[in-house]
């Protein structure tokens, strides 16, 4: 299949490829799809005609023709939104399972391990952030669960927290062990799990709050940003959470060790040095005593009460319904789907897994309107890029890419971790995605992969008409890689 | 369940992305001007309507014709107002804050008898002696939220109700200019994304992070392929895509002249000492600010951002050491301005989502609060103390101090008295008088 068909052929014949049948291979389901007509230059113009367009306000535009009637393009819009892309061999695998075997796997795979960052003995936790940067990058290009990992980048970015001021790389390092850990377990003990986190207690001060005389940060964000949302709880119960929560303390050092922090000056520190994983340990002369009336519940609450409080609301389950839907089916989801999400969830007891089950085996997200509904995230289009290409050493380009996008893994903008979808749209992004592009295609000495079939493997064979008609120009496959990776069809997924 | 999710539907925005033949009410009627993002789902937010879209509109009738700037600078995470404009002669202010109030209120630089400025604002201090600083003090609104994302929100869109989704400076940009074709009309400097205060589905306007590295690495002919491959777009973010690259050419283009052109006449270091590294390089930032405005790039709202104000914790050195690199980045904007001999055109504004508790926590800290002063800085400016310094013995229920200003009186100010804007169109209403302005630019 070459790219030469008339680009601007609109054609609404992706969406009739042929389904592709469980055992097919890649190159097989690709073959058909190609002979049964996929083509470039599949737009479908809203409104019917151009006449219409002109004088419509309300039906005007081009939207993509959803492909997802064939079960290789939907096994592709899986991959994309659960995974991290795919390289040719990963897609070959997943097309000869097919989607529901695709969707067990994802699921039931035990998250693998992350290789040991020795940096993480550092006395402190002071060494550089771009090599825990530079290690997650290198595991998400390299693991054999990279559903595992899209999960890890989402509580990354839902249960937030910063290097910079919980100021011990250590930390933060096994807070990505832990978020992996528990990613598709349960959101009773995962909350328990993110309270004792020693970076989290630094980076929302809960490590220095007092039963007497308590820090409101962390109490507040649990609620309006970790579970319920704002106008779910109020002022009174940030209040007397923050009392319940109180006492957690980072975990004692196994040893410390001077270090010279300043040559010049010869100041030295006795930094604190861990020889394994730790979480944050309760001190009960520190604690709240008394009792405490939060979210209709009166007397004595520890932090389970608290948690468990927090997961009798029915706000809980909604709030989290609607993020997991954003970030893997649609901008928008609608109430409904939200509240059959929500059920299942709380049905569940909150399980993880049930509730990515649902989403991921729900009619609405392989709705012909998810298609190319939502953005990649700065990560995920790099991880994309670089399996596209089958490349592994990619990482280091794309930690020094990653500010100019708008997500460098570690330092999200705020507690509110990082926006989605449109959000990451602006002169600047846009500007930064293509440079990537530019660097790690010359990053790659000597031959590329052949770019023969990337229109379909992925592009899905549904291109807009600049881009079909870029390709059509370009004379070689640098080019034609560069123009399917800095296409708009490539940052959507 | 309570979270506001949007009433439109994937289907109904698919159908609606021509957004070039769109008016704004058509949007409305089609849902677009909508609910949340993930983002703002936590705070009831709509972050970024997903067709957000270019403006490709003909001026405005009535346009501004002066060439007034105004530059925002955003103290995010809550700026401790007690700690920046300092109440000198309060015994209540110890009693609240036995650990953070001593040298704060020793070292302050003292404006009036009652009241100085936090000891690291010196350069600020000598603006305020030659009468170039306003400070409007008690500046809040109604009902406080104390949840920084939604007190983000109402500073941004200028609405407490929590219903309008556009920026006030993206309002402004779509009723008072004409930014089609002219994407620096609004720019944010020194970020990644669209600052909500300048967004409107009928604005362009420009970010760019770091001016040196700002275009395409592969040259020309990248710039120039990509300008062909994003037009006409398909999707539901088609237009967004489309406009942001056509917004980097043009800001591209006009950069290459304008660096040529302008030789900072400061001394701009992001090279200061702070508790935790900064995300952001204010003097970095206002730097190019300067360069677009002394350049004539046509620039009018400018908006840049210190974060780390949420000082829950050992406040103390974070706060003084935040207050001396706004205050040296402040310090060598003003002067390069004057030294380009734009000082009289340029207004600057600080604004933070909240002021903080009165009473410390035991971090060493204080949490979220409520009213808190404005820093209003330039030329154009009447010098002096605004407002009035909320009680800290007549504290609200919560425990934080009452408002005196509403936040919209402020900028009011700003759009009608500065840029000569029709505030009451922008605003939706008309507020007191803050007269910190030398001479209105329009009634106000």
């Amino acid at each position: 299949m070459s790219v030469d068909t008339p680009p601007d052929r609109p054609g609404s014949a992706a969406a009739t490829a042929a389904p592709a049948r469980r055992g097919l291979t890649r190159r097989q389901a690709l073959a058909a799809a190609a002979a049964t007509g996929v083509t470039v230059g599949a737009v479908r113009l809203l409104g019917g005609s151009m006449q219409n367009l002109a004088h419509s306000r309300t039906a005007s535009g081009t939207d993509w023709v959803s492909p997802l009637g064939s079960e290789t393009a939907r096994v592709m819009h899986l991959l994309r939104r659960a995974t991290f892309g795919y390289t040719p061999a990963q897609l070959d695998a997943a097309l000869s399972a097919g989607f529901s075997k695709t969707v067990d796997a994802l699921i039931e795979s035990k998250p693998s391990e992350p290789p040991t960052l020795a940096e993480a003995t550092t006395p402190g936790g002071r060494f550089a952030i771009g090599k825990l940067q530079q290690w997650w990058f290198d595991h998400i290009l390299t693991t054999t669960t990279p559903f595992a990992e899209r999960m890890t980048l989402f509580w990354h970015g839902h249960f937030t927290s910063d290097y910079r001021k919980a100021a011990d790389d250590t930390f933060m390092y096994w807070q990505n062990l832990t978020w992996r850990r528990m990613a598709l377990t349960n959101l009773r003990s995962m909350l328990m799990q993110v309270t004792v986190d020693p970076a989290m207690l630094r980076y929302l001060d809960l490590a220095t709050s007092t039963g007497q005389n308590p820090n409101e940060n962390y109490s507040r964000e649990l609620m309006e940003l970790f579970t319920m949302g704002a106008g779910n709880y109020s002022e009174e119960d940030v209040r007397q959470a923050a009392k319940a929560l109180a006492g957690w303390q980072l975990p004692q050092p196994d040893s410390y060790a001077t270090v010279v922090v300043d040559a010049a000056k010869n100041v030295t520190r006795k930094l604190p040095v861990y020889a394994t994983q730790k979480s944050g340990a309760l001190n009960q002369k520190r604690a709240y005593k008394g009792t405490v009336s939060f979210l209709g519940y009166s007397g004595s609450l520890d932090t389970q009460g608290v948690i468990d409080r927090i997961l009798a609301q029915p706000a809980t389950a909604s709030f989290l319904a609607v993020k997991v839907a954003q970030h893997f089916v649609t901008p928008q989801p609608e109430r409904a789907y939200v509240n059959r999400l929500a059920d299942t969830f709380r049905r569940s007891k909150y399980d993880m897994k049930t509730l990515m089950r649902a989403i991921l085996t729900s009619p609405e997200f392989t709705a012909g309107a998810s298609y190319r509904a939502l953005l990649k995230s700065p990560t995920e289009f790099m991880v994309h890029a670089s399996n596209a290409l089958n490349a592994t050493g990619l990482s280091k380009i794309a930690v020094a890419a990653a500010p100019g996008m708008g997500q460098s893994l570690f330092d999200p903008p705020d507690v509110n971790g990082w926006p989605n979808n449109a959000s990451w749209i602006s002169s600047n992004t846009v500007v930064e995605r293509v440079n990537f592009v530019t660097a790690a295609l010359g990053h790659i000495k000597g031959a590329l992969p052949s770019a023969k079939d990337v229109v379909h493997q992925h592009l899905d064979g549904v291109l807009g008409p600049q881009t079909a008609n870029l390709l059509n120009q370009a004379t070689d496959d640098r080019s034609r890689w560069f123009i399917t990776l800095a296409s708009p069809e490539f940052q959507l997924k | 369940m309570s979270q506001p999710i949007s009433t439109a539907t994937p289907n109904r925005a698919r159908a609606h992305i021509g957004i070039n033949q769109l008016k704004r009410r058509d949007f409305l009627r089609a849902g677009l001007v909508f609910g949340a993002g993930a983002a703002g789902l936590a705070a009831g937010y709509a972050a970024v309507p997903d067709a957000f879209a270019r403006a490709v509109y003909a001026a405005k009738q009535g346009g501004v014709a002066n060439d007034n700037v105004l530059v925002m600078i955003q103290l995010a995470g809550g700026n401790d107002g007690l700690r920046t404009v300092v109440p000198l002669n309060d015994p209540t202010l110890h009693d609240l804050r036995p650990k953070l109030s001593g040298p704060m209120v020793s070292q302050a630089l003292p404006l009036t008898a009652d009241f100085g400025l936090n000891h690291n604002l010196g350069g600020i201090k000598g603006l305020w002696d030659k009468g170039k600083v306003a400070i409007v003090q008690g500046v809040g609104y109604d009902n406080p939220t104390f949840s920084h994302f939604e007190s983000i929100r109402i500073w941004e869109t200028g609405d407490p109700t929590r219903r309008q989704v556009d920026g006030w400076l993206g309002r402004t940009l779509a009723t008072a200019y004409d930014s089609n074709g002219h994407p620096l009309t609004g720019c944010a400097c020194g970020t990644t994304d669209v600052p909500g205060a300048l967004r409107d589905l009928q604005a362009t306007l420009t970010v760019i992070q770091n001016q040196k590295a700002f275009g395409f690495t592969g040259g020309t002919d990248v710039e120039a392929a990509v300008g062909a491959l994003y037009k006409g777009t398909p999707g539901i973010y088609g237009a967004l895509f489309d406009t942001a690259i056509a917004t980097a050419n043009d800001t591209i283009a006009t950069l290459r002249t304008s660096s040529a052109s302008y030789q900072p006449m400061a001394d701009y270091t992001d090279n200061v000492k702070l508790v935790y590294s900064s995300k952001n390089q204010l003097a970095a930032a206002l730097q190019l600010a300067a360069e677009l405005i002394v350049t004539g790039t046509g620039v009018k709202l400018l908006h840049v951002t210190l974060g780390g104000f949420d000082t829950h914790y050992t406040e103390l050195n974070r706060h003084d050491d935040l207050m001396g690199y706004l205050d040296s980045a402040v310090s060598a904007f003003y002067q390069d301005l004057a030294a380009h001999g734009k000082a009289d055109k340029v207004l600057i504004a600080t604004w933070s989502e909240f002021g903080r508790r009165p009473k410390e926590n035991a971090s060493g800290g204080t949490d979220h609060g409520a009213a808190a002063p404005l820093l209003l800085i330039g030329d154009p400016v009447k010098g002096g103390l605004y407002g009035s310094s909320p009680s800290l013995t007549g504290l609200d229920a919560t425990g934080n101090l009452k408002y005196a200003v509403d936040f919209r009186s402020v900028y009011q100010e700003i759009l009608g008295g500065h840029l000569g804007a029709d505030s009451g169109e922008i605003l939706g209403s008309k507020f007191d008088r803050v007269p910190f302005l030398q001479a209105a630019a329009a009634p106000v």
